[in-house]
């Protein structure tokens, strides 16, 4: 492994310092490779953006919420050198990581609005269980145990529709969108035929749904017709086109038949699963999946998916378009993390905390030169909605009293900030998952300016939040200075101030109504809705 | 994903509100004027929809495609309507007398006979696919004929009924929240429209100012699509917020609200008149629930009759504001309804043999499209499905049915490759 690596970066003439102590680091071979294809496209990257903004972007992707003004004051007056990787292995080692990185993956992976495998990914998160491991348990769940008994509802949510099940695995897991070839063959990948889909589908033609179980059977075909009309037999086939011999199968006569009815009646009444085949088919998906060379589709597209989930934009897009005809902006960085990921037992959090160390994680999102480069070259970071989640607790941090999360007690502060946090997810309900090419609605713009709940919760002057603390400071540049760096995580512009000053002074009549809209101008801001 | 569309109106007179529009607008400008594109566009151009949905399934033979003196009949008569030759059921009186506006497709065969499915295919005119989300008719509407910058709400969906409620919600899928439907579900009114009292007028506008001023220094240097979205939705806060009146009965003369009567059906509709008037292109007024197993007649009795009632109080209103040339109304369900009566004089779920109608704009009225065999039970002639339906629906408010939408590399077409428009009902 470690000569694979090496020769890829002596390809590149490029030796990192951390090899002289003999281990590669991600961080270090993708910026060198995200770097030497800058140079060779002309390309000038974004300056690295300031400590208040590297702590709010990390922050918010690894644990989900903003840092609060004590967090942003110890980072930034930090004089560590290494600060920030041991900001980043300090959130990495808090469980509000896993649940948001659970609460990430079960976006992915559940049917839109649903967060039934959600806590089988906290606690897989948790157990730091491999990637591989996932989706054996995703797909093949022991039943008899209680931790993938629950990560079988991503089969149960399925199991009514395998046309969807299909293309969900194969969208999710390989990074590739059969549903096209469906009807037809591919057109416009002409590696894709209906015998890819029909093959992919026969994995799973034998699942059924036997009350809260999935059950499989040991026997059934599945037939297509071709657009010319033509009736075939499909053959289990993986997307790489390896198909799949199996052993004889016969179909059970008709008092079988009727007997396994009996059976599975009784089972589904006793709420006991059905047994697994001695020959599943699903199971040689596993096999084919994880093995050799056709491991690739699994390594890359989860490899492919982080990436995305750090930057905004991934080496491939569309995330699920992975096939030859749509290559990646960068091919032998993608070769070389999904390498790494096989390698070290399909960790997600050893390639998130490399990804996250990268200078070009680190850059500006901020790009004042003429032509801001596209994103697929990596030279300026994106700006990312927000998750319900990440937007909800961002309100609800910002909105709060800072002061309350600052205490002698380590422990006593920590239970506090975990409480606003759990708070999030009841808000999280009022806004929209953010798809690739997502809009802010307007229904959010009209909740924000005229709802009386959402204002009631935010914009209370009470002493456990922001504006209770703001009524008692006194003079205006505080108010400007403390809710600016509650909400945004940092010190305020001059310009900014000016406006904002100005709009205090001008209600000098009614302050406590002139402070309440200036927190709802700070926390309706493009600013805080976003990833930047 | 990316989304585009060449020679849009809407991107092309909305580029000053979008954020990243850059330089490229004026030279299209330029172009714009002269193409084929834009003679096309202003085609569509005032073009509204309202869609009267008659959510659990209305029976054909009720109301569009009577079968008088059959077994399947049922006990009510076919009548005689404006347009010689042609005969509805003797529950719609004031249509017949105005179904010279109206056309008649009495062949749909639409082969999903469940409400959550039969919903979907008829909002989407197309089935669903698990890995693209596809706009429903109103989403589209939106964006083909509504302005991005619009001070009116641009979809408008009331549905107050629980029953079938959750198969009829509308979904923007890839064209995106901008897209989405305000959806009324418990008042007439939508929420969030009006200024909690808290707050003076001018407070609630120079905060809003404030906001914009600080959202305005964070956006240089950062342009992007999703960003410019988020500014281009609270810029549409305070426009949607002067529209509340329109959802405002009280504010027709007595003598209009009176022609409406007083049915929430009825109230609704008047509303979605006035948005029509206003500008608003895509409005849907729900009607549930119409799914009569048992007591078929009884049930459609009351419920035609004020439909009946409802529908030609709207024709004659938008004709009397010159409205109705430029406005499509449509009455459509999931399915039809069993021809044969089951044990509990009642019609069951039916997708072989249906009808739906339009009327108004882009429409040659009092024609019948299609026909049923003498007991209803099949298509006869003109067998035609959803996405006929909709691609003449498109055409009628001069949409190109053929018009593709791009979801990446994908060419996504309007209704499914190969589909016919209903030229027959065309104007």
């Amino acid at each position: 492994m470690r000569l694979s690596q090496s020769i890829i970066l002596l390809a590149l003439g490029f030796v990192p310092l951390s090899m002289v102590h003999g281990e590669t680091l991600i961080q270090d071979v993708v910026d060198s490779l995200l770097d030497a294809k800058m140079q060779q496209v002309n390309i000038t990257a974004a300056p690295v953006a300031d400590d208040y903004n590297i702590l709010r972007r990390t922050t918010l992707d690894l644990i989900g919420r903003i840092p609060t003004s004590a967090e942003v004051d110890r980072y930034v007056t930090s004089e560590d050198s290494d600060k920030r990787e041991q900001m980043v292995d300090q959130l990495l080692q808090s469980p509000a990581y896993q649940k948001h990185l659970a609460y990430d993956l079960n976006l992915l992976l559940s049917p839109a609005g649903n967060n039934e495998l959600q806590s089988y990914l906290e606690l897989a998160v948790t157990q730091r269980r491999g990637w591989d491991q996932m989706f054996r348990a995703m797909l093949l769940g022991d039943y008899e145990d209680e931790l993938e008994r629950q990560a079988m509802k991503f089969v149960k949510l399925r199991v009514k529709d395998l046309d969807n099940l299909t293309n969900a695995t194969s969208s999710l897991f390989f990074g590739v969108n059969i549903s096209c070839a469906k009807c037809h063959d591919h057109p416009l990948v002409i590696e894709w035929t209906q015998a890819h889909f029909y093959g992919m589908k026969s994995f799973f033609n034998r699942l059924f749904e036997n009350g809260d179980f999935v059950g499989e059977r040991e026997y059934g075909a599945l037939k297509y017709q071709t657009t010319d009309g033509e009736q075939l037999d499909a053959q289990m086939m993986f997307l790489s086109g390896k198909a799949i011999e199996e052993p004889q199968w016969t179909s059970p006569d008709a008092e079988k038949q009727k007997a396994e009815k009996k059976q599975l009646e009784q089972l589904a009444k006793d709420k006991q699963p059905v047994p697994v085949p001695q020959y599943s088919r699903r199971a040689q998906l596993l096999d084919i999946a994880l093995r050799g060379d056709d491991r690739s589709y699994f390594s890359k597209s989860i490899v492919n998916r982080l990436w995305y989930r750090t930057f905004g934009y991934g080496l491939v897009m569309p995330l699920d378009q992975m096939h030859p005809s749509n290559p990646a902006s960068h091919p032998k960085l993608l070769d070389f993390l999904a390498q790494d990921m096989s390698d070290h037992g399909y960790d997600l959090t050893r390639l998130i905390r490399g990804l996250v160390l990268t200078q070009a994680y680190a850059r500006s999102s901020r790009y004042d030169g003429e032509t801001r480069p596209p994103q697929m070259w990596f030279a300026v970071a994106n700006v990312k909605p927000l998750t319900p989640q990440q937007y909800a607790a961002a309100l609800l941090f910002g909105a709060r009293n800072p002061s309350q999360f600052v205490s002698e007690d380590v422990v006593k502060a920590q239970a506090e900030i975990d409480s606003v946090h759990a708070q999030a997810r009841t808000l999280a309900v009022k806004f929209d998952v953010p798809s690739d090419e997502f809009q802010v609605s307007v229904d959010e713009a009209l909740l924000f300016s005229n709802d009386a709940a959402l204002e009631k919760d935010l914009l209370a002057n009470r002493e456990d939040r922001l504006i209770g603390e703001l009524m008692i400071l006194s003079t205006d540049a505080e108010v400007v200075a403390t809710a600016s760096k509650s909400i945004m995580n940092r010190p305020v512009t001059k310009q900014e101030q000016r406006v904002m000053m100005k709009y205090l002074k001008h209600r000098k009549d009614r302050r406590e109504a002139a402070v309440i809209q200036l927190v709802w101008a700070l926390l309706t801001s493009s600013e805080v809705r976003f990833n930047y | 994903m990316t989304l585009q569309k060449s020679f849009s109106r809407r991107r092309f007179l909305g580029q000053s509100t979008l954020a990243g529009a850059g330089a490229a607008a004026s030279v299209m400008s330029l172009d714009i004027l002269k193409s084929e594109a834009f003679s096309k566009q202003l085609k569509q151009k005032g073009k509204r929809v309202l869609l009267l949905w008659l959510a659990g399934g209305v029976s054909q033979l009720e109301t569009f495609d009577p079968k008088p003196g059959r077994l399947t009949g049922g006990p009510f008569q076919a009548i005689q309507t404006a347009v010689p030759g042609v005969e509805i059921s003797e529950l719609m009186p004031k249509m017949a007398m105005r179904l010279k506006h109206t056309a008649i497709i009495r062949s749909l065969n639409t082969k999903i006979g469940d409400h959550g499915g039969g919903s979907r295919l008829m909002h989407l005119g197309r089935r669903d696919e698990p890995n693209l989300s596809y706009p429903d008719m109103g989403s589209v509407m939106a964006r083909e004929l509504g302005r991005l910058d619009s001070k009116v709400p641009d979809y408008v969906t009331f549905y107050t009924a629980t029953e079938g409620r959750g198969n009829a919600v509308g979904h923007p899928g890839f064209l995106g929240s901008r897209y989405a439907p305000m959806f009324l579900t418990t008042d007439n009114k939508p929420q969030n429209l009006r200024r909690l009292e808290t707050i003076s007028d001018l407070d609630h506008r120079e905060r809003a100012d404030l906001r914009r001023v600080l959202s305005a220094r964070f956006s240089q240097g950062r342009v992007s699509p999703v960003l410019g979205s988020h500014n281009v939705a609270y810029g549409r806060v305070r426009g949607l917020m002067s529209s509340e009146a329109l959802f405002d009965i009280t504010r027709e003369p007595k003598s209009i609200q009176d022609k409406y009567g007083p049915t929430l059906f009825a109230q609704q509709t008047l509303v979605a008149r006035r948005l029509i008037e206003a500008g608003t292109p895509f409005v849907k007024v729900s009607r549930a629930w119409w799914d009569s197993h048992g007591q078929n007649f009884e049930t459609h009795l009351e419920m035609v009759t004020e439909l009946d009632h409802v529908m030609s109080t709207l024709l004659d209103d938008l004709q009397e504001r010159g409205l109705l040339e430029d406005t499509l109304v449509i009455t459509l369900s999931e399915f039809g309804r069993t021809p044969t009566i089951n044990g509990s004089l009642g019609r069951d779920h039916f997708a072989r043999a249906w009808s739906a109608t339009l009327s108004g704009c882009g429409i040659r009225g009092g024609t019948v499209f299609g026909s049923t065999d003498e007991d209803g039970q099949h298509v006869k002639d003109g067998e035609v499905g959803a996405a006929e339906l909709f691609a003449t629906i498109y055409a009628a408010v001069g949409i190109d049915p053929h018009h593709e939408y791009y979801v990446g590399s994908r060419p996504v077409p309007l209704v499914d490759v190969g589909t016919e428009v209903i030229s027959e009902v065309l104007a």
